[in-house]
């Protein structure tokens, strides 16, 4: 079987190679005159301008053709672009040198169609088309058919005529001032000008149009304008075109019309489109686009095989928005379809897209300040209910460490009552003597309302230990008065335990910003742990509770208060501010935790220390108030 | 010996309370002393007068119970009235049980300030009559011979001579002699008399077997 299909060649072998080179030479033959064919169906265009590329209205025109053309081809047309430049080099040699060049450059690609852009150009090609392009077909624009008869265009070469209607032209006028009773027609003084006047003499309606005409003609510029200025109220004034005036001055139309609008007293029209935005009111017209677009149709027809003919390129109504408004004239008045030019946009249509972004982005910013406005209030609020509940844990802890200290709060005010109590027994027995003794009398007196002063501080020093609050009191005070206050209340306590309770002497008054109860329950707080944690110690032993405050840098101050007893394990001293955290079988575990929230609130630290001679020391820092 | 007026012992560590107290005191026609806290009263403390202790419970330094402990052996002759700012029940049941006469809540009212201090001093007088009983008795009791001593000892548990003789070893004749100088000695006339000055001595409540251990504790009991 190996050796059999390793035959060089077996018969059926031999026909299946023969089809395959038979195919292979159908598809290079075929191939051949299918890519000529599609090199055919992109169609050649030639564009010739007649001056260079910056002439408004030949570039215009040409724009748009060439826009239309890629349209309307999907882009499958090959344009070309000759500027002759013929206003600058209107000599016969340049000519006949653009021919040949031309005639050169397009040896391999003849166009197919010309498109010639003006009087000028169209006679250049007509000349020329044997040796540039002699199987294009020529389509021509930008003259009036009057113009083609003086170029005696062959019959093949048809063109897109641009006809001006100055009857049209009127008739917007009077659409727009329909009370007019004078029409002012002004005309300069070239050939071109004096056929405009013949045009209009004979398109125009004579005096049966209930207008009383006047034709202004054969001035020098100034006198048009002069005349213009003084027409009667509500005239038409009617420029046609001022290519030279009397003194023979040639103006550009477009200025001529600019003069003579400046100064006059009554709204002016003229048949050109270039008016437009230099005076004139408005007019019937062929706009360069409209003759591009035309010229356009004409080569895409012929392009396409189909038979063309010459056409006139639609005439269009075109106006000035500023004008209408310096007249008072009203758009409403404008015949159907007017290219109304210069009109101030309202915002809306000038800025709708920049309108409804900064709208939408108003909205979205308005939506996410709303969002984060509701976040915030809500946030305020759970602040709100957060400082509550700490407060009312606050109040809870203060009325715990009140009930621990009840007993000897009892006893502390019970000194000052028995005393007035067994004061005023004796003082009833001394009464009764026949010879009193009145000094010791007036000492005993003397006792009793000190020991009724000594009372009423201590149930002063209590209130604050039970009184709840809803929110901060914030006050400033000396640090030293709130100490002194929780020695008092402690010292009763102190002595049924045998405890000795000191402090530090002040050494000046340290004014702290807080809420007075909050601070008297931390000191409370730490002073009643710290007795709490010598309750094994031997009484023979000193039990010492010492407060000692101190400056830092002169913008703090720290409080420490330290006892004798076993100390904190080292391991343990950060864990003693958690909440639950407690060493006493009755103890909640909260006190240290509040004490530190209460410290943090008024922007201290608190923390936990060992004693190097024994015992634990606890220390916390506030900020000293700042004065002026 | 001259009957002393009885002297009231203030001690607290509040100066006004004190004051005002002893001149409660003073003005109902008492001796006062005051002080400022125990340590005070143990280092200025006479024994010899009659009176009591008004004692503050709650004082730093030495507690009142614990002054309690100290002042049974100094001066055992002074009841001790204690004044409390609390109804501490536990601190007064320990109080009681130490011997405290009684036991007051500050503030307290005159008629019981001074009912309490009346039957303090009562039972002041009391303790002093006692103590000089037991002392007189004493010392007829320390004048016996050590030998006439094992006698009454045996006696008071109603032994009769032939067993005294016997237990110490000597002749029952000898025992007799030693019996009669031994009722002498303590001025009395009857067995009866005798167990009783045995009794209120606390021999009898010691081991039933007299000890030199009992005998020497009461003797240096007196002093």
């Amino acid at each position: 079987m190996a050796r059999a299909s390793t035959k060089p060649s077996s018969p059926f072998t031999r026909i299946v190679s023969a089809f395959r080179c038979l195919l292979l030479l159908l598809i290079v033959v075929m191939a051949e005159p299918l890519s000529a064919e599609i090199v055919d169906q992109v169609p050649r265009i030639l564009i010739l301008y007649p001056y260079d590329e910056k002439i408004p209205a030949t570039t215009i025109a040409g724009e748009t053709l060439r826009h239309r053309l890629q349209q309307a081809t999907m882009g499958k047309v090959d344009l070309f672009s000759e500027f002759l430049d013929l206003s600058r080099f209107p000599e016969k040699v340049h000519i006949d040198r653009m021919a040949r060049y031309l005639s050169e450059k397009y040896a391999d690609r003849r166009p197919d169609v010309v498109i010639a852009l003006g009087e000028e150009a169209t006679g250049f090609i007509v000349k020329y088309r044997h040796a540039i392009a002699p199987d294009a077909k020529i389509v021509f624009c930008g003259f009036s058919s009057a113009d083609a008869v003086k170029l005696s265009l062959p019959s093949d070469v048809v063109g897109a005529f641009s006809e001006y209607d100055i009857a049209k032209t009127l008739l917007m006028a009077r659409g727009l001032q329909p009370e007019a009773r004078d029409l002012v027609i002004i005309g300069g003084s070239s050939d071109f000008d004096r056929s405009w006047l013949a045009t209009a003499r004979s398109d125009l309606p004579g005096p049966a149009s209930g207008l009383k005409t006047t034709y202004v003609e054969d001035l020098t510029i100034d006198e048009f304008a002069d005349r213009a200025s003084r027409v009667p109220e509500g005239s038409i004034i009617l420029v046609l075109t001022v290519f030279t005036d009397r003194s023979g001055r040639n103006f550009i139309p477009r200025n001529a019309l600019e003069r003579i609008a400046a100064k006059a007293s009554a709204p002016v029209y003229g048949p050109y489109s270039t008016y437009i935005g230099h005076g004139a009111v408005g007019g019937n017209t062929v706009t360069f686009e409209s003759v591009g677009t035309a010229v356009a149709e004409l080569a895409l027809d012929a392009i396409a095989g189909k038979p063309i003919a010459s056409v006139n390129v639609p005439k269009t109504f075109v106006a000035d928005a500023r004008e209408l408004t310096r007249w008072g004239l009203p758009e409403s008045g404008l015949p159907a379809g007017t290219v109304l030019s210069f009109k101030e946009k309202s915002l809306w249509e000038e800025y709708w897209a920049a309108i409804i972004g900064i709208v939408a982005a108003l909205a979205l910013q308005g939506a996410i300040i709303t969002v984060l406005l509701v976040e915030r209030q809500r946030r305020l609020a759970a602040e709100q209910e957060a400082r509550l509940r700490l407060l009312e844990l606050v109040h809870l802890n203060q009325s715990a460490t009140a009930g621990a200290l009840s007993a000897s709060i009892a006893h502390e005010l019970n000194q000052p009552l028995g005393a007035i109590r067994s004061n005023v027994d004796a003082l009833e027995i001394l009464l009764r003597k026949e010879q009193p003794d009145l000094d010791l009398i007036r000492q005993i007196l003397i006792d009793i309302r000190e020991d009724d002063q000594r009372a009423s501080d201590i149930i002063v020093r209590l209130r604050g230990l039970l009184k709840k609050r809803s929110e901060i009191d914030w006050q400033e005070f000396d640090l030293n008065e709130v100490v002194n206050s929780a020695i008092h209340i402690l010292h009763a306590e102190a002595g049924q335990k045998s405890i000795v309770v000191s402090s530090s002497d002040p050494t000046r008054a340290l004014p702290v910003r807080a809420d007075k109860v909050h601070l008297q329950q931390v000191i409370l707080n730490l002073a009643t742990n710290a007795m709490d944690a010598m309750v094994d110690a031997a009484t023979t032993e000193r039990k010492l509770v010492f407060f000692r405050t101190a400056l830092i840098e002169n913008s703090e101050v720290e409080l420490s208060i330290s006892d004798t007893g076993r100390g904190i394990p080292s391991d343990q001293l950060d864990h003693v501010f958690h909440a639950f955290y407690t060493t006493k079988p009755t103890g909640t575990g909260l006190g240290l935790s509040i004490a530190r929230a209460i410290i943090e609130t008024y922007g201290g630290k608190i923390w936990a220390d060992n004693r190097a001679e024994g015992g634990a020391v606890f220390r916390f820092v506030l900020p000293l108030a700042q004065h002026g | 010996m001259t009957q002393l007026e009885p002297i009231i012992h203030i001690v607290d560590d509040d100066n006004s309370y004190r004051t005002a107290l002893a001149r409660l005191m003073e003005a109902s026609g008492y001796r006062v002393v005051t002080y400022g806290s125990g340590e005070e009263l143990l280092a200025n403390l006479s024994g010899s007068d009659p009176g009591c202790i008004l004692l503050d419970l709650q004082m730093p330094g030495l507690s009142g119970l614990e002054l309690q402990d100290r002042l049974t052996e100094k001066a055992p002759l002074l009841p001790i009235v204690f004044l409390t700012g609390r109804g501490d029940i536990k601190a007064s049941v320990r109080a009681m049980k130490a011997g405290a006469e009684d036991f007051l809540e500050k503030p307290a009212s005159r008629e019981a300030l001074l009912g309490a201090v009346e039957r303090a001093l009562l039972r002041s007088e009391i303790r002093r009559a006692e103590h000089d009983r037991v002392h007189t008795l004493q010392a007829r009791l320390d004048a016996l011979t050590p030998r006439e001593f094992d006698v009454f000892g045996l006696i008071v548990r109603g032994k009769l001579n032939k067993q005294i003789a016997y237990e110490l070893g000597t002749s029952e004749r000898t025992v007799k002699a030693h019996r009669h100088n031994v009722m002498e000695k303590l001025g009395v006339h009857s067995l009866a008399e005798a167990v009783s000055i045995a009794e209120r001595l606390g021999l009898l409540d010691l081991t039933a077997k007299p000890s030199d251990d009992a005998h020497g504790a009461v003797r240096r009991a007196s002093p």
